[in-house]
């Protein structure tokens, strides 16, 4: 009580000011000149009654001192003394402090960046209510619909069946809710009901009725999704995500209510989802609109819904407390195995031994669908190493430029140790100084982590308007960066402030700083070999990046993008039917072609460098069982002309080959090579899906191996067959079902540039149906690009750290080797002035430099080379170091090693002798 | 920083609550007088050390100051015990008489009496 009154008064007087000195020079004159009187009474004489009392008042600064302390916080107040004066001193060496500064900002920046990134991508949980209780289950991003059966038997996606089977049997979950595995894959079309809007392609995510009440989340409007919504028959609504309702509809709060037609279909829309939600996965593109399960039959027109042998759903549910995760594991998969042995898939004579493998595997659901983590996990990770030896580095620089410092300074340290200054005040004065740069560099390094991230973000997902990752650093990343600059601050700031509280006072007046052994100490050597071997590996990473990125661009695809445009379409969202497409089809062929410079008009399923792929079994008629899986794609006769895919053997796909005609298919050379002997001619042979529908397909015509989903996907088999065409084997009525029908894109082959391409397709299409909009258009050369960005952000990001890592490095070899000139100038005039010619002068210094960076370069490349298998499943086609790579890595150093030298050499160079021996 | 004197640490804070205690109200001189008349050659010399005392005995609410008229009409400022610095007091001074007994009959205890 007392004590904290006491402290509270000093706060108190800290903080206005208030010293008491005045008082205390009142008190003493009167203590005094009563003393005085009391002597003068003893018999004193007037002067001497006066010196006698100020005696015994005893020492005035001393008290005045105790005085002042007892009065305020000394502590804080020389801190505060410290820090101006830190201030002061940092101001007065510009330079330095803006290298100093600058070299963390950038370390720290970069490192904050990519650990925020990092955050955002696998670390953090999804913004739904208490995270942790929610399981997910399967682990794995099998995607978007399949027919059941992995030969190890692990289920991650399942059939509505399924689902509905678990839910109903499975108590330990408060609520299991199920979503749409691929509805990135399968966007739906949105317009707002009785508005001039254009109608637009948007995510639209199908889920459980349960879904957001599992997430624990409440409306920012309206209400959430309920059951009853997400039962067959009830009128469709629909949830609107906060971002869609914020940015397209200004909050306006009728929206809720109000009717849009999705796949020209009205839905009512309930309510809108929470600020910040964006689904259960993160996505570039967050979905839009959250729709109940049971209307995706009548809005989509997908037959998968209620087909048990289709899976397409993922699962994620809030267990209660106190369940036991393993004992919940054994209980799904009993329950599954049970489920499944009721359905046509296991039914047959391996359907025992396939359901004895069936298996579940639970995983957190708090992070939701790992979907995205698993492509970037190891990229994020490379860089995250990467981005911590540029910090390295700069922590070395800023250790460096500390030493330098702590050493020139030392002149400063002496005089002041022998006008009184205590070592303890001294080292306290220093660690002031570099804790103050440390958090300078600190404070600056968020500004470029925020400005890192952003840039970071734009470079990850191009085009992405709404990636729901926030640029601005956590609290963790904030404790991240300021932790580490202050520990770097503080570890070298000892360093050279032990050193400097070492020196004796006489080494002052002796003139200490004229010295012949000056240069820099092994510590800053070593610290710059570490910067030169360091910088070499980031070098040597950046230039195998390059290269797997111009080897990847180099690929010869097969196909010709030039003129080209590609217009994504889905005639399903727009209403039509299986059996409507044919007319479609040959509206889009007329009116396409009717369009100035348009040569041809490509239709198919999917194209060429687009994420999208369709394997089916084939099997060749007269073969032994085989288990081959083929691309299917259904095209048009333009297509093969449209995208650039020349035909090697036979004929492509013609006018001719039409619903009633033979049924036809081309292949790909790859497809020849796997299945057929050499030699063997594949022409007029059969094929289909198994042994019983072999004879479906008449290959007329072998094509070039065109790269589809990606340029590294090689091998791969392809069959193409006329767009109307369907097996032999299927019964007529199964196209009702038969989601090969729907055509995904048009391909525009013109003879020049068309820039309003975009504009006239749109025209065109809704000239054809005002339901039919374009899902997405782009030019043939932009799709390709796209399928290069991610190798081009790595190598781009490794460039960028590398070059880094080079100017910290050369900045380094420059300081020490600037410093050692500056310490040596009077030992250098003294050589002048005896003789040595300014070549040598030039060439002592030079050599200095190059042999610390020479050793870096020696220690850096077996470093590099040994690192190299590290990095090499994130390069195409490079499994160890280049031979140029490495050279012009070891040359580019080089070149900024003799930089680094030449400038203070040639300052050691110019050196006046006789200014050099006068100085001091 | 702290000065090393040869009054034991927090003696001296209690001969100057004492000391208003029996005077009342009292400037720095005058206690200073009375503490060096008391206990001799303590305070003796250096009696500007009393001052930083005070101060922190204000400042922790034992006792209050104000400015005054003194003897030789001059200002001066007097010092007097407050409420919660008379409780601080007894405390003090029962503290203290306990360990001077406990002290006095240790030191006094012979040999056979153990």
């Amino acid at each position: 009580m007392k004590l904290l009154r006491r402290m509270w008064n000093k706060t108190g007087n800290f903080a206005t000011g208030r010293s008491g000195q005045q008082r205390l020079r009142e008190e003493m004159e009167e203590h005094v000149a009563m003393q005085t009187q009391e002597n003068l009474r003893a018999g004193m004489t007037q002067i001497e009654a006066r010196r006698q009392a100020l005696l015994k008042w005893g020492a005035r600064e001393a008290v005045r001192e105790q005085y002042h302390a007892e009065k305020g916080l000394p502590l804080l107040e020389t801190m505060l003394q410290d820090v101006r004066f830190a201030g002061r001193m940092l101001r007065k060496s510009p330079v330095f402090s803006m290298v100093a500064v600058l070299t963390l900002a950038l370390g720290i920046g970069a490192n904050a960046a990519i650990f925020t990134l990092i955050n955002a991508l696998l670390l953090k949980n999804l913004p739904v209510a208490d995270p942790k209780t929610l399981v997910r289950l399967g682990n794995d991003n099998a995607c978007c619909v399949g027919i059941g059966w992995q030969d190890d038997g692990e289920y991650s996606f399942f059939s509505t069946d399924s689902y509905q089977y678990l839910r109903k049997n499975v108590p330990e979950f408060e609520d299991l809710a199920a979503m749409q595995a691929g509805f990135a894959y399968r966007p739906v079309i949105v317009r707002m009901d009785r508005s001039g809007d254009a109608p637009r392609s948007v995510m639209g995510e199908f889920v459980s009725g349960n879904y957001f009440r599992a997430f624990g989340l409440n409306a920012a409007a309206g209400r959430v999704l309920q059951d009853r919504d997400d039962v067959a028959g009830a009128p469709f609504t629909a949830m609107m995500s906060y971002e869609t309702w914020t940015t397209r509809f200004n909050s306006d709060a009728n929206v809720v209510g109000s009717t849009f037609r999705v796949n020209t279909k009205p839905v009512t829309v309930v309510g809108i989802a929470p600020k910040g939600f964006y689904g259960d996965r993160l996505l570039p593109t967050p979905p839009e609109f959250y729709l109940p399960i049971e209307s995706m039959p009548g809005l989509a027109n997908v037959p998968y819904v209620h087909n048990s042998d289709l899976q397409w759903l993922y699962i994620i549910g809030r267990v209660k407390p106190g369940v036991s995760q393993g004992m919940l594991q054994e209980k799904v998969n009993t329950l599954l195995r049970h489920q499944l042995a009721g359905t046509n898939h296991f039914s047959d004579k391996d359907g025992p031994e396939k359901l004895r493998k069936i298996h579940v595997v639970l995983s957190a659901g708090g992070g939701g669908i790992q979907s995205m983590q698993e492509g970037y996990d190891k990229q994020l990770r490379m860089l995250m190493t990467a981005s911590g030896l540029v910090l390295l580095i700069a922590c070395a620089n800023l250790a460096n430029l500390l030493l330098v410092r702590g050493m020139a300074r030392k002149a400063e340290m002496n005089v002041r140790t022998a006008l009184g200054a205590r070592r303890g005040r001294i080292v306290r004065q220093l660690l002031t100084e570099s804790v103050l740069l440390a958090s300078a560099g600190g404070v600056a390094g968020l500004a470029v982590a925020y400005a890192g991230t952003r840039m970071l973000l734009a470079m990850a997902f191009p085009g992405a308007d709404s990636v729901p990752i926030n640029a601005s650093p956590s609290l963790t990343v904030l404790g991240f960066a300021f932790g580490l600059s202050l520990l770097t601050g503080v570890l070298f700031g000892v360093a050279p402030a032990w050193v400097a509280s070492k020196a004796t006072p006489a080494d002052a007046l002796r003139g200490g700083t004229r010295s012949v052994a000056g240069g820099a100490t092994v510590l800053q050597t070593s610290l710059v070999v570490l910067q030169a071997g360091l910088s070499l590996v980031l070098l040597v990473c950046a230039g195998l990046f390059g290269k797997s990125l111009s080897k990847l661009e180099h690929i010869d695809l097969k196909l010709d993008p030039v003129n080209r445009y590609i217009v994504h379409i889905n005639p399903q969202t727009a209403g039509y039917s299986q059996r409507q497409v044919g007319p479609l089809y040959r509206a889009i062929e007329e009116r396409f072609h009717a369009l100035p410079g348009v040569e041809k008009v490509g239709i198919t399923s999917y194209t060429p460098m687009e994420d999208n792929n369709n394997g089916w079994g084939v099997q060749i008629q007269g073969k032994p069982e085989h288990n081959a899986i083929a691309s299917y794609i259904k095209v048009n006769p333009d297509y093969f002309d449209s995208v650039g895919t020349h035909v090697v053997r036979g004929r492509g796909i013609l006018a001719t080959d039409t619903v009633d005609a033979p049924h036809v298919a081309v292949v790909n050379n790859e497809f020849v090579r796997q299945l057929f002997k050499p030699g063997e001619n594949p022409i007029g042979q059969h094929f289909g899906g198994g042994m019983k529908s072999a004879g479906d397909w008449e290959i007329v015509g072998v094509v070039e191996d065109t790269a589809y989903q990606s340029a590294t996907w090689k091998d791969h088999m392809m069959y193409f067959v006329p767009t109307l065409q369907r097996p032999m084997s299927a019964t007529p009525e199964s196209i009702d079902e038969d989601e090969n029908m729907y055509a995904g894109a048009v391909v525009l082959k013109t003879n020049r540039p068309v820039p309003e391409m975009e504009e006239l397709a749109r025209k065109t299409l809704a000239g054809i149906n005002p339901n039919l909009s374009v899902v997405r258009f782009q030019t043939f050369s932009a799709q390709i690009g796209e399928q290069f960005s991610q190798a081009r952000l790595l190598s781009r990001l490794t460039t960028l750290f590398g070059g880094l890592a080079l100017l910290l490095a050369t900045l380094g070899l420059y300081g020490v080797t600037a410093y050692g000139v500056a310490r040596r100038t009077a030992e250098i005039g003294i050589r002048m002035a005896l003789g040595a010619a300014r070549t040598k002068v030039t060439a002592m210094v030079m050599r200095g430099a190059m042999v610390q960076a020479l050793i870096g370069l020696a220690l850096g490349v077996p470093t590099a080379m040994f690192c190299v298998k590290y990095v090499s499943s994130q390069l195409y086609e490079i499994k160890s170091v280049d031979g140029w790579v490495l050279a012009g890595s070891v040359v580019v150093l080089t070149l900024a090693a003799t930089v680094a030298g030449w400038i203070p050499a040639r300052r050691a160079a110019s050196i006046n002798p006789v200014q050099a021996l006068r100085v001091e | 920083m702290g000065e090393k004197t040869d009054v034991k640490q927090g003696t001296l804070a209690l001969m100057v609550l004492k000391t208003l205690d029996v005077l009342g109200p009292l400037h720095g001189w005058g206690i200073a007088r009375r503490i060096e008349q008391i206990s001799g050659d303590l305070l003796s010399v250096n009696q500007g050390t009393l001052y930083p005392l005070l101060l922190r005995l204000e400042q922790e609410g034992s006792i209050d100051s104000d400015w005054g008229a003194s003897e030789n009409n001059r200002r001066a400022r007097y010092y007097k015990l407050t409420r919660a610095g008379r409780r601080e007091l007894q405390n003090e001074v029962q503290e203290w008489q306990q360990t001077t007994e406990i002290m006095a009959r240790f030191l006094a205890a012979k040999a056979e009496e153990l």
